[in-house]
């Protein structure tokens, strides 16, 4: 491994078909042990970009580097040592979940590729299916299989593209479960996901595509107030006092207010960084909180951007 | 070629090539079915033999079946190699395959030990049940024809270039065309005119000599040479995982 720089870069990556610009100027960074979802509706580049961080598309422009190797002119050192999983059903269905696994470890040439097939299927706990043809099972276990398979070597990087996409909710959550854990010992994982509600709920930071353009990159929080405008809502046990009226209307931060009976809702610059400070000052002015919570609906906000013209220049 | 054949990506990949085309029915089907033709026909063909209808003398009849036996190790790889590439990429398995830490050569190697080992065992197998059928139950004349050495000496020695001369013309429309059936015509086409040779030969115009086989085996060596490196060419693993 070189240099530390974040296991996986892309630097102004752009990427062409035809006369046609499907991802322009891309910029982001994973660390070891992040999870990083790109976000975003079909078309918008999502699995270019993977395709690319796995050495199968080249950028057009740009450089993109996992571990500090340039995916177009050091291929080998990059596929030694990512785990892909690929958008599309990939494995081969006639043959043992094993054997689908085995072809990895042995092409990875491991030292020792029975133990790391065995390690990989109690990982995703299908250790006892293992002599079940792939084609018999249901999609969330072939979805298992594929991360088995992906993880087999041990990669430090991973490039996961919706990998819990037509999975029944229980599924999903197991899928959700294990990427979790794979990031928790190190691995940076990079993954793309149409759905709001999993980049959310998984994610350490989520890039927001459209049409190959990043809108916001950030954590769900700040993604969150990026396309909410910052506004909190806080839920008092009582009703609203003069006190408390003050230490709202003396906090700096504060840019608009709503009151209610017993629920004050306020904007602030932003709220990640102004929360705390608001709390605290509603308590020390007596004020017997309930529930402070990030307010508005994120589908729709998401939604709306989503429909909203495309600015004329980089969003980036 | 047989450096990267050593190597253990390359095998593991023809292990598991070979474990795909085993469970392929279309495939199977034509890898038993063609070679028990290509056996029956020449042995009934020698065991009927009748001086007194046949065309062209003894000579004639055993090169008859001699084609078959040059036959089987044309046509077998056409149908696994026109299915390598496309195929595989239509299944969506060639798309995690090519993010692994395996050159093109590698993964051609791969598939080309794959087609070369069932088609080779077939083609032999089936010549040497063929010979134990003469030696037990030939009568001359087609006998002594049959029993020739230079038989033998040319199946051995153009038999497995044959055989690469066909898988690598497959995999090579395989890489570049769109659909399975496509690729599999396309070789078809190939493959035919690549005949004349051995026409020449088992009909008698071209003697089967030491040196007409070494002429033809050299001819085949440089061709499969040149197809390996157009094979190489005409894989385009952008191209390859292109669904558009
Ligand atoms: N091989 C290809 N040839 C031509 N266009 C392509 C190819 N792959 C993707 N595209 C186009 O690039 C755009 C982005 O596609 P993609 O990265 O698959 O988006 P996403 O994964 O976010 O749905 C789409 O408009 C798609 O049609
Ligand atoms: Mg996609």
């Amino acid at each position: 491994m070189r240099g530390a720089e974040p296991a996986i870069v892309c630097d102004a990556v752009s990427r062409c078909f035809g006369e046609r610009l499907v991802l322009s100027s891309l910029t982001l960074a994973v660390e070891r042990g992040e999870i990083l979802g790109l976000l975003g509706p079909n078309g918008s580049g999502k699995t270019t970009t993977l395709r690319i961080l796995a050495t199968l598309l080249q950028p057009h422009g740009g450089s993109a580097r996992v571990l500090s190797y340039d995916v177009a002119s050091e291929t080998m050192e990059v596929r030694r040592r990512i785990g892909v999983m690929p958008e599309r059903p990939s494995l081969y269905e006639r043959q043992t979940v094993e054997a689908n696994v085995r072809l990895w470890a042995d092409v990875h040439g491991l030292a020792d590729p029975g133990e790391a097939v065995g390690r990989a299927l109690q990982f995703v706990g299908l250790e006892d299916r293992r002599r079940e043809p792939v084609g018999s099972l249901s999609k969330g276990l072939k979805q298992r299989v594929a991360l088995a398979r992906a993880i087999v070597h041990r990669p430090p990087v991973l490039l996961l593209d919706e990998p819990s996409s037509g999975l029944d909710p229980l599924a999903a959550a197991a899928m959700e479960n294990l990427i979790r854990g794979l990031a928790g010992e190190g691995t940076a994982v990079l993954l793309n996901t149409h759905r709001l509600a999993e980049a959310e709920r998984l994610c350490d930071r989520v890039a927001i595509l459209r049409e190959g353009r990043l809108l916001h990159l950030g954590t769900p929080r700040q993604v969150r107030a990026a396309l909410l405008g910052h506004i909190v809502e806080v839920e008092l046990a009582g009703a609203v006092d003069l006190p408390v009226r003050r230490a709202i209307e003396s906090f700096p931060a504060v840019r608009e207010t709503c009151w209610a009976p017993s629920a004050i809702r306020v904007r602030l610059t932003d709220s990640e960084r102004d929360t705390p400070e608001l709390v605290a000052r509603l308590v020390s002015a007596g004020a017997r909180i309930i529930a402070v919570r990030p307010a508005g609906d994120l589908e729709r906000a998401y939604l709306e951007l989503m429909s909203q013209p495309l600015p004329g220049s980089l969003a980036a | 070629m047989n450096a990267v054949i050593a190597r253990s990506p390359v095998r593991a990949l023809a292990r598991k090539e070979l474990g795909e085309l085993r469970r392929h029915r279309m495939i199977v089907a034509t890898a038993v079915v063609l070679p028990v033709a290509f056996l029956v026909l020449p042995v009934a063909n020698l065991l009927f033999y009748d001086p007194a209808r046949a065309i062209g003398g003894p000579d004639f009849a055993v090169g008859q079946a001699m084609f078959c036996f040059f036959l089987t190790p044309v046509i077998m790889p056409a149908t696994m190699a026109a299915y390598g590439i496309i195929g595989e990429r239509d299944q969506g398995t060639l798309e995690p395959l090519l993010t692994l830490p395996i050159s093109d050569r590698e993964l051609l190697a791969g598939k080309v030990a794959a087609i070369l080992l069932p088609t080779l065992s077939a083609s032999f197998a089936i010549y040497l049940l063929y010979m134990a059928a003469v030696v037990v139950v030939v009568s001359e004349p087609v006998r002594t024809p049959a029993l020739d050495w230079s038989w033998p000496f040319g199946l051995l020695l153009t038999g497995p270039l044959l055989a690469l001369f066909s898988t690598l013309t497959g995999l090579v429309f395989s890489a570049r065309s769109k659909d399975v059936r496509v690729a599999e015509h396309l070789s078809g086409l190939v493959l035919l005119p690549s005949m004349l040779p051995v026409l020449l030969i088992v009909t008698r115009t071209v003697e089967p000599s030491l040196v007409a086989w070494l002429g033809f085996a050299a001819v085949l060596s440089l061709l499969d040479y040149a197809l390996w490196k157009l094979a190489l060419r005409a894989f385009d693993r952008e191209r390859a995982i292109s669904t558009v």
